[in-house]
């Protein structure tokens, strides 16, 4: 059986950064045994019973292609139901090219974790490149890993291991975006248990403000398996504000790990919201690094699982200055024979005084098979800061049921208008009216 | 003849393995009010949950019949959607569901099952707040979610408001003037008497003879020890209001 780490030929080998990380990423990657901390709550078994194979280079490919003729190469001709024969550099996936949404967003594409490059219009100030050409010049400024101990975070390390596609964004000073920005994994992969590696590097300067969506996604079989390793790394300026959401709803047998680092300097505000319901291993995990006064964050997630999927949010906030404040909701709604986990840590440093954190996990169990494992923590150093934790789990309540079924409602549906209004606080943080509608009309 | 709307055989049922419910008889026509009063403790609620059909309840012998249809045999919903509906004593909040789409879930499910299409959700709305109007139900509170935060008299209109728009053939009144004051009740018993058309039948259950004042029975039983031990018009209310259960009650 092949290891998660393989000898596949990679863009700019001879790059030293590029393969200096790549190197320490191969260096430092571990499988998660039952022993390791982090990693205790979560199964990894799908990931060691299974061969997974990543997908050939892109970018080896083109640049292999001397031909230029770039609009030839570009244009669909697959004839797909759907297909409108616009640029797709080959990758048509049908219909689903042009997502249905119901509001506006600057869309980037990716197709089985590998960037399609078309870029919309985007407004000044805001710059969209391929990782590879900020590594290449100099854009990244070696912000690229910079705060991620790779030996802490197996899954970063094997994301470095790979590193070739992804995303470079910076929205620049005092630039306010008025839609959102929107990444969109799609996955077809067919009968390959495939693997990608995507990386995003978003830099939001000085009270720059803007919408970042993700969402992933399978258009192809419904049993088929893969896994998708996404890492994030989000540095906001003084002031910036970044609303952060993200809809993971992959294939029911796929994997899908991921991290986000945030760091927010002074009076910058993250606010971020997951919902996961695909996947049958998802993990989401978000660190914030609040380093400067009164930088602020909120971390909220909303799980919706059946069958036998474990989904897995973990979070770590980190009050590194003063009056520095996080928030945190996480819901869950788990039934059949899953399992969610939460773990959720609140760290404040000794000098982070005048702080507040807050963090209540809520969850409720569907069936008598259903678990949950919550993994409260809060290390405070500082002596006047206020921190709250809390967790709950429950079933629905049989009295609202009946309540509703004695006005006509059917079980199934009073079962799932419960289910959505459960979940309606959590996504009514979410700050965007057209994305929280769209979230609430996904669940 | 025709067929009783509801027809109660020798009812016997239990609760928690207790039996609650011995022996009860009762047969409700097409536009009949009747009234059940009781002393606390007679089995009032359990039989307004059986009749509605909350889980819990268990039957041991005797039928209940729904326009000659085995009640029991149908779940919840589908009592509802035939026409029985419960007014409760202690209606639930359901936070997160405002009242509009709540209702409108009710009324399209009860419309579906007789093949109906779904309301158009303008007219729905229309709908709902002229029914609204009329219980004093404001649209800030056809918003908000359903029963939260609601006073006694607020959680009663939007029972009342309920019945209003499902336009059931049988209401069940289960204590439906607890907590309220005398506005609250008289907006209630308004409500209850519009649907009074010759048609619909009422079953108010009750403690108390004030309610009665405003929504006059035909019938009226005494409901003691989980049976029916008088039956009679409306004067008996009178009578027992004067003189309180206990003489009935000794009576068995």
């Amino acid at each position: 059986m092949a290891g998660l780490i393989q000898n596949i030929e990679l863009f700019g080998a001879d790059f030293p950064r590029l393969e200096g990380l790549r190197e320490k990423g191969r260096a430092a990657f571990r499988l998660p045994t039952p022993k390791t901390e982090a990693w205790k709550y979560t199964r990894l078994h799908t990931l060691k019973a299974e061969d997974f194979a990543v997908p050939a280079s892109k970018f080896i490919a083109e640049f292999e292609d001397e031909s230029g003729d770039e609009d030839a190469a570009e244009s669909c001709h697959c004839g797909k139901d759907g297909c409108d024969g616009h640029h797709c550099n080959g990758h048509c996936h049908g219909p689903d090219c042009r997502l249905d949404l119901p509001f506006n967003a600057w869309q980037l594409h990716f197709y089985n974790g590998q960037f399609v490059p078309i870029y919309p219009a985007l407004p000044r100030g805001v710059e969209v490149m391929t990782l590879m050409e900020a590594l290449l010049n100099g854009e990244e400024n070696h912000l690229l890993g910079k705060y991620i101990e790779l030996n802490d975070y197996p899954f970063a390390a094997l994301n470095t291991a790979y590193l070739e596609e992804g995303l470079f964004i910076r929205i620049g000073r005092g630039v306010r975006l008025e839609r959102p920005l929107m990444l969109i994994n799609h996955t077809d992969c067919g009968e390959i248990n495939q693997m990608t590696h995507m990386r995003f590097l978003v830099v939001a300067e000085e009270e720059a403000a803007a919408d970042l969506l993700e969402y992933y996604h399978y258009s192809g079989e419904a049993k088929s398996r893969y896994f998708n390793n996404i890492v994030s790394e989000i540095y906001l300026g003084t002031g910036a504000v970044l609303n952060h959401c993200k809809l993971q709803d992959e294939a029911f047998k796929a994997v899908h790990i991921a991290l986000t680092t945030v760091q927010v300097r002074g009076g910058g505000v993250y606010n971020g919201f997951c919902l996961q319901k695909g996947a049958d291993l998802g993990r989401n995990e978000t660190r914030v690094r609040l380093v400067d006064r009164e930088a602020k964050a909120e971390v909220n997630a909303a799980y919706v699982m059946n069958g036998w999927a474990t989904l897995d949010t973990t979070t770590d906030i980190e009050h590194l200055a003063e009056r520095t404040f996080s928030s945190q909701l996480i819901k869950g709604v788990v039934g059949g024979e899953a399992k969610g986990v939460f773990q959720g840590k609140i760290r404040i440093a000794p000098d982070a005084q005048e702080t507040e954190g807050r963090q209540l996990h809520k969850a409720i169990l569907l069936s008598d098979n259903a678990e949950v494992d919550v993994k409260p923590e809060l290390e405070i150093y500082a002596d006047n800061v206020k921190c709250s934790h809390g967790a709950a789990c429950g079933e629905l309540d049989q009295e609202q049921l009946f309540y509703m079924r004695s006005r006509g409602i059917g079980e199934d549906e009073a079962r799932r208008i419960l289910i959505d209004a459960y979940l309606d606080d959590v996504i009514g943080r979410v700050q965007n009216p057209e994305i929280r509608e769209w979230f609430r009309s996904r669940v | 003849m025709n067929t009783p709307l509801l027809e109660i055989e020798d009812l016997h049922a239990k609760v928690a393995g207790k039996e609650i419910i011995k022996g009860f008889n009762l047969v409700i026509n097409e536009g009949e009010v009747h009234a059940i009063m009781g002393p606390n403790g007679a089995g009032k609620s359990t039989l307004s949950y059986l009749l509605s059909g909350k889980p819990g309840y268990e039957i041991t012998s005797g039928t209940v019949k729904f326009r000659g249809r085995d009640l029991m045999a149908l779940p919840a919903e589908d009592r509802a959607r035939e026409g029985v509906f419960l007014i409760m004593q202690y209606p639930v909040e359901i936070p997160g569901v405002p009242v509009t789409s709540f209702l409108k879930h009710a009324v399209n499910a009860v419309r579906k099952y007789h093949g109906e299409p779904e309301l158009d959700t303008m007219e729905f709305i229309k709908m709902v707040r002229e029914e609204g109007r009329k219980l004093g139900i404001d649209a800030e509170m056809l918003k908000r979610p359903v029963n939260v935060g609601f006073s006694g008299g607020e959680k009663k209109r939007l029972e009342t408001l309920q019945m209003a728009v499902l336009k059931p053939q049988l209401a069940i009144l289960d204590e439906a003037d607890s907590g309220l004051d005398i506005d609250a009740l008289k907006v209630v018993a308004d409500g209850v008497n519009s649907l009074r058309d010759g048609k619909r039948s009422l079953l108010v259950i009750t403690h108390y003879q004030r309610l009665l004042n405003y929504i006059v029975p035909d019938f009226v039983h005494v409901f003691a020890d989980g049976h029916i031990v008088k039956s009679g018009g409306k004067n008996l209310a009178l009578e027992l209001e004067e003189k309180g259960y206990a003489e009935f009650v000794k009576e068995k």
